[in-house]
Parts: C-alpha cells; structure tokens; sequence
C-alpha cells in the first residue's frame, strides 16, 4: 500500500510537470515603445500568458535571516504580456506581492522589490541556450533589472567630492544651507534601472553606456507589482529579430531579503513573435517524454544524492547544486544536457572558497571542468526519465 | 593569498581608550555620504558590547573544515547605533539643545563598563579593532560578484565598488562585522587601510594619530620590521578569533599587567589578578600563555640587564621604525602593472569584462584614465 500510495503521489507529480507554462505570444503594433509603462494604451489587445516563478535554491547564500525566512518558498505564478512594433519590443509582467517594499537610504537592512527580464545573446539553438542563473561561459545573457530602491548617490566619477560632506560640517546656515542641500539632493537617483550583461552571475557587468536602449518602470497596487520594460528588437548585444525568442524572468521579494540570487525565477519561456516555426515553443514547452516515477528509481539507483540534495526532505548537499526547484526554472534540453555533458554549463557557484573542501569544478587549462561523472553511457530512454524525475522537482505554487 | 602581506600590530598594553585612532578615521573617511554610521575603526570596551552590538555572536567566518558560516546583518538603529545629531541651528532661535533622534544605543554605549564588582575586582580593557585584511577573508568568499578583492602587492582588502551590487552577503560573511553597507549608495563599503597613504609612504591614519603609540605597520615578510619581530620572531602579537578561520592580518599584544583584587575590606589580595587568562584566551587563543610568558621574562631581563630588543621595540621610540612603508615599493609595482598608483579599483573589471565599451575611471589627482573595452 505505502509503494502504491508514493506511486500515486510520484503520478500526480508527474501530471504537474506535463502542465507547465506555454508560450507568450507577442502583439505585433505600430505604436511607439520609447515610454512605456503598465498604463500605457499599448497593452490595449495584447494576450496575458501565466509564467511561473520558482524561489532559486541551487545555491544558498550565507545569511542566516535570510535563509530562515526563504526555507518554504512556494512558487509565484504571474501574468505576462508582450508587444513589439519595428524596432522595441515590451514586456508587462504582472505578479502577487503583499507588501511594497523600497530599500531605504537609512537602513542597513532593507531590501527591494523588483524584476528583471533576461534575454539569451545567442539562442540559435534552443538545446544550448545560456544558463538560466544570468548566463554560463560562453553564452552570454543580457538582464533587465529594476528595483525599488529609495534615493541614492552612486559614486558617478564626476568628482562632485565638496557636496559629499555632512550638512552640519559645511559652515552653512539658513538659505545657504538649503542651497546646499538642494544641490545634493539633485545628484541623487531615484531610478533604480540597470542593464548586465555577463556569462554567469560572478561575472555580470553593467553596462553603463546606454548602449543597451532599454527602459523599465514599476507600479505596486491592489497587493500586486506591475513592471514593464521596454527595448531594442537589436542592440550591441542581443537580436530579438526572429520567429521566437527565449526569455526569463524574475522578481525579488525584499519582506524577505531578497537580492541577487534570493529571488524567484521562471525557466526559459518562448515568445513568439512570428507564427510558422515551432522549433524553441517544441523545445520549452514540448511534452515531456520519459517517466518520471522510472526516472527517480534511475536517479536513486545512479546516486545522484551522494552530491546534490534533490527533494526538500534530503539532506542538504554542498557537493554539488540543489535541484529541489531544477524542474521549475530548467529546460528539458538543459537538464539532458548537463547528464550528459556535466562541463557544458558549470554553474558558476559561490566562491569555491566559502567551501574549499566541496569543489564544484576544477580548472582545467582555463575551462571549467565539472567533478559530475558524465552519463552519456546510460540509454536515451533512461536519460529520458531521469529527465522527466528532475522537471518534477520544483516547489508548489502558492 | 597575495604576494606580500601589510599587517599591524596594536599593543593592547598601552591603549588608553581615547579614540583619537577613531576620529582620525572618522574624519578622514566616513564622516560623509552614507558613512556615518560607520567606525572602520573603533575602540570598544572588552568585556562589553562591542561594535557592532555582539559583533561576535552574529556569524560569518569559516568552521574547521573550512566552510563559511551563515550570518546575520547587523541593524542600523539596534545594533550600530543612528549617527545622531543636534538642533544647531534652532538654538540661535533659543530652543533648547535636542539631538535630531533619541538616541537609544550607540558605539561605546557600555564604554568602560567591563565586568566585575568595583572596587574589588571590576576590570577591562580597550579593544581597538579595524579590517584585518585577512588572508582568508570571509567578506570576500561570501561576494557572489566577485566585487571584493585582495591585493596581490599588500594583501589590503578591498571592494570594486563598481561591480558592488549592495546584495550584503559580504556583511554576514565577515565575522568581525568589518564591512558595513552603505544604504546612501547602495553598495559595501570597509577600512581600506589607508591605502592611497600607504602608497605614499604613510602609514595609516588611525595608527599615525595613535598617541599611545600602540600600532605598528609594516610587511609581515620585511624581516627587519618591527611588526615581522612582534609576530614571528617573538611571537608576542597575535591574530584575534583566529578560530573564525579567516587569518587576520592584524595582531595584538595581549594585556599582560593588571592590577590585584581588593578583598572585602580593601585590602590588597596578594598575587592576585583582575584579568581572567579564559577571556584572552577566547579572544586570541591558547597561544596568549606563551606570549605574556615571553614579555614577563623580556620584561625582566630588561629590568635586570637593560637590554632587551623586544622592550625596546614596545616602547616604541621612533615612528620610522615603527611604520616601515616603501613607496618606491608601491611606485615600483605601479610602473610594472602600468597602473595608476591610487587606481581603487581590480583593472580585471575596469573594462568592464563583458560590456563591449570600456568604462572611464576619473581620478581625484593625475590624469583620467580612460580603459579600453575587451572584445
């Protein structure tokens, strides 16, 4: 009765996996995208999808508040749409949020709300697109972010050092002392928006030359957040000309700490923006073969939990990354991949030094060589349904 | 780990507590800009609260089998205490002297306090405290940016504040509570060792202030330094909480003297001593015994013959042995690097590593240097 009984749960798990996100379908307009924000008339038509976003647990980070209050995230379902016209393309994500949080400029320990939209800068083959956690070595990712953060006076070159001092140690009083503080309240941003591209989350940098074209907004009502972004079809580092293109997304919560990779996410999702080739809507949202309840006996039997913790209920596993929410924000090609080619992505990981005795990967004549013993050897149909098992591995939706 | 390591050694003998070290920094560094909250250099009464509150109780740092450990981000109000201030302006008007905040907790709160009954045998003693610029930093191992970096010609630890994203993992990660956020700017910010000094030929301003004249300076390989001597040679100054893992790169002298207890009618209890050895033991570990033994016994030769090279390295004569800084060493380095010599920032990233236009870094003296972007 027990076995029947986890057969039955292992089932229903199964039917989860089958009923994942489909794609977004993208309205072509003629409307301008240079300003866009969730009032804009330009989502007048336009088709909302649900994506769903799952709390990131491969890597845990090292703050202790933080973690205790991320311990039982479920997932977070939001509604997305997008439109595009000759040259933008924008995106409405819509997604269930009780509190506005702003990070403050008085307080070491508040956090944001926000958002961000990640394209791949190559993804002209769906089975190789770039790691879902902001890019891997040699697929390179763009990222979209905007935070609520409060005003703030990041170090911008210009060498404006006399306004950095304290206000009560200039020898301003009165008029002048206004004048002062007026001058310093025009150097600060409010406007928390920033573009990365990178190859895996260590190595993201901002661009800061504008060259990426894009614009975002964020308005928080009836306990929901509504971001928009708004961006070029082509810039210096990705071409959204195509019949579909992949995109991410992800939100932060920051009642509960989060930034960076404390955050929920969704897998690649397609957006198609032409109809008549179906190659990346079959590779990401495609039926799943493999079976799942076969797939977990395999994962079981080939000892994957030796390194990674794969439910909530096993141990946690430094060794290799946590899989317990893999299925949600992976793709199956991703997940085939990585059996059969564990080098191919190296998630980058937190300094190997925060656990030196735990070496995720070696260096290898400047490449990243995964400790994962690769599985190429096992048949298709069990890669399958160890394939089918690790998409089933996600949390519920709240 | 760098090349070469910069260390110092404060001699805990003979700090006064008066935080002259505090306010050269202070007003050096971080009376402005988000950083008011902030002592990279702080004077805190041991036993007692400490800077800040309970710094030691908040995590970070690596276990034995060297993992890094969680922590916690310490709260402005609660735990660091708001940089209040007062009505100056209002007082021309004849209002009374009100501080802009109640102030409910601050650095130094409990200063003095210690612990014990007074007279009998209340005790304490300062514990001045900056970045110790480990070799193992756990601020460094926690960044997920790659943003904090240890430079190879002096170990100095420092954030790339322009790959700093404010994510804080940094602050829980470090076990000294030793890197703070900046909530003005968004990003961490830490006691840079007085670097652009440094380079100068100066040492830091905390330790060039010191009117005790309790902090030396210098190279831990420099064999002819008088902090190489403390450390190595004579092994009189060591790390604190070196069980944190992180290797700390500034060292004490442990309090060797205190003053006997008074017994119930204030009578002297001969032989007696205030300072409990199990709190210098927690603070900088079994090797404490040895050292107060080797600067009993120097102590003593000195008494008997006059001569003793470590007595006269403590008593510390002449800041230009005390503070043994090379510029041309730095000038040199520079030159090699083709870097500009205060350049603050890890070259890996100047150019930003995968934007295809380079960044322009501006630079307070000399010319701008413009990096070119990597394809």
């Amino acid at each position: 009765m027990k076995k029947l009984t986890s057969t039955l749960v292992a089932l229903a798990t199964l039917a989860t996996a089958v009923a994942a996100d489909s794609a977004i379908n993208a309205l072509k307009i003629t409307k301008s995208l240079d300003k866009v924000d969730a009032a804009s008339s330009v989502w007048k038509g336009a088709k909302f999808s649900t994506v769903t976003l799952y709390p990131q647990t491969t890597i845990e980070f090292n703050d202790k508040k933080a973690n205790e209050l991320n311990a039982d995230n479920k997932a977070v379902q939001a509604k997305v749409a997008a439109v595009y016209n000759d040259k933008k393309i924008a995106f409405l994500i819509q997604w269930p949020d009780g509190t506005k949080n702003v990070q403050q400029g008085n307080k070491t320990d508040s956090y944001a709300d926000g958002f961000a939209v990640q394209f791949a800068s190559n993804y002209a083959n769906p089975a190789e697109l770039p790691y879902i956690g902001m890019g891997s070595e040699g697929r390179q990712a763009v990222i979209h972010l905007q935070k609520q953060v409060a005003k703030f006076y990041e170090p911008n070159g210009n060498g404006d050092v006399a306004t950095q001092v304290n206000p009560n140690q200039t020898d301003l009083f009165e008029k002048d002392l206004k004048k002062f503080n007026a001058k310093v309240d025009t150097l600060a941003s409010s406007d928390y928006e920033k573009s990365y591209v990178g190859e895996g989350f260590r190595s993201m940098t901002e661009i800061k030359d504008g060259s990426d074209n894009a614009t975002s907004s964020m308005a928080y009502g009836k306990k929901a957040w509504s971001g928009t972004l708004s961006s070029s079809l082509k810039d210096e580092y990705v071409d959204l000309n195509a019949a579909a293109i992949p995109v991410a997304f992800a939100v932060w919560d920051g009642e509960k700490m989060g930034r960076n990779g404390l955050k929920y996410l969704t897998s690649w999702t397609a957006v198609v923006l032409k109809k008549g080739d179906d190659t990346l809507v079959n590779a990401l949202h495609g039926k799943i073969e493999g079976d799942a309840v076969k797939g977990k006996d395999s994962a079981v039997a080939n000892g994957c939990t030796g390194c990674h913790q794969m439910e909530k209920t096993d141990a946690a596993n430094l060794m290799g990354p946590s899989l317990t929410n893999i299925g949600g924000y992976s793709t199956v090609d991703y997940l085939r991949e990585s059996l059969v080619n564990p080098s191919a992505v190296v998630v980058p990981g937190y300094n190997r030094n925060a656990h030196s005795n735990y070496a995720w990967y070696n260096v290898t004549e400047g490449k990243r060589v995964s400790t994962m013993p690769d599985h190429s050897w096992m048949e298709k149909a069990d890669i399958d349904n160890i394939v089918a098992y690790l998409k089933t591995l996600k949390a519920e939706v709240k | 780990m760098s090349k070469r390591q910069l260390a110092m050694v404060m001699d805990l003998n003979k700090c006064i507590g008066c935080q002259t070290c505090t306010v050269a920094c202070k007003t050096q560094w971080t009376n402005r800009n988000g950083r008011e909250y902030m002592y990279w250099n702080n004077v805190e009464t041991y036993p007692g609260t400490g800077y800040p509150k309970n710094w030691m109780e908040l995590g970070g740092g690596f276990d034995a089998a060297g993992d890094l450990q969680p922590g916690v981000i310490p709260n402005l109000e609660a735990d660091y205490g708001v940089p209040w201030d007062y009505n100056y302006d209002a007082l021309q008007g004849g209002a009374s002297f009100e501080p802009n905040v109640e102030p409910t907790w601050g650095p130094n709160w409990d200063e003095d306090e210690g612990a014990g009954l007074f007279p009998q045998d209340n005790y304490f003693f300062y514990l001045p405290r900056i970045c110790n610029h480990c070799t193992n930093p756990g601020c460094l191992s926690a960044c997920p940016r790659d943003a904090i970096f240890k430079r190879e010609q002096d170990g100095v630890v420092l954030v790339d504040l322009d790959r700093c994203q404010g994510y804080r993992y940094c602050i829980a990660g470090c076990p000294y509570k030793k890197i703070y956020f900046n909530p003005k700017i968004s990003k961490s910010e830490k006691c840079i060792l007085c670097f652009p000094r440094i380079e100068q030929g100066l040492p830091p301003a905390c330790a060039q202030q010191c009117v005790g004249r309790i902090r030396f300076v210098g190279f831990l390989d420099d064999e002819e330094g008088q902090v190489h001597k403390l450390v190595n040679k004579y092994k009189v100054a060591i790390g604190l909480r070196t069980d944190y893992g992180t290797q700390p790169n500034v060292y004490y002298v442990p309090p060797t003297e205190s003053p006997a207890k008074f017994d119930a009618d204030g009578k002297i209890i001969e032989g007696s001593t205030r300072l409990p050895i199990e709190e210098l033991e927690k603070l900088f570990g079994p090797e404490v015994h040895g050292a107060i033994a080797t600067l009993k016994a120097e102590m003593k030769k000195r008494k008997e013959t006059g001569e003793s090279e470590l007595m006269d390295i403590l008593i510390a004569y002449q800041h230009s042995d005390m503070f043994r800084l090379d510029n041309n060493y730095y000038q040199q380095v520079a030159k090699e690097n083709g870097q500009h010599p205060l350049a603050p920032v890890d070259n890996r990233y100047i150019a930003g590593k995968h934007t295809k236009s380079g960044h322009e870094m501006k630079f307070f003296h000399g010319g701008d240097v413009k990096a070119g972007g990597h394809h």
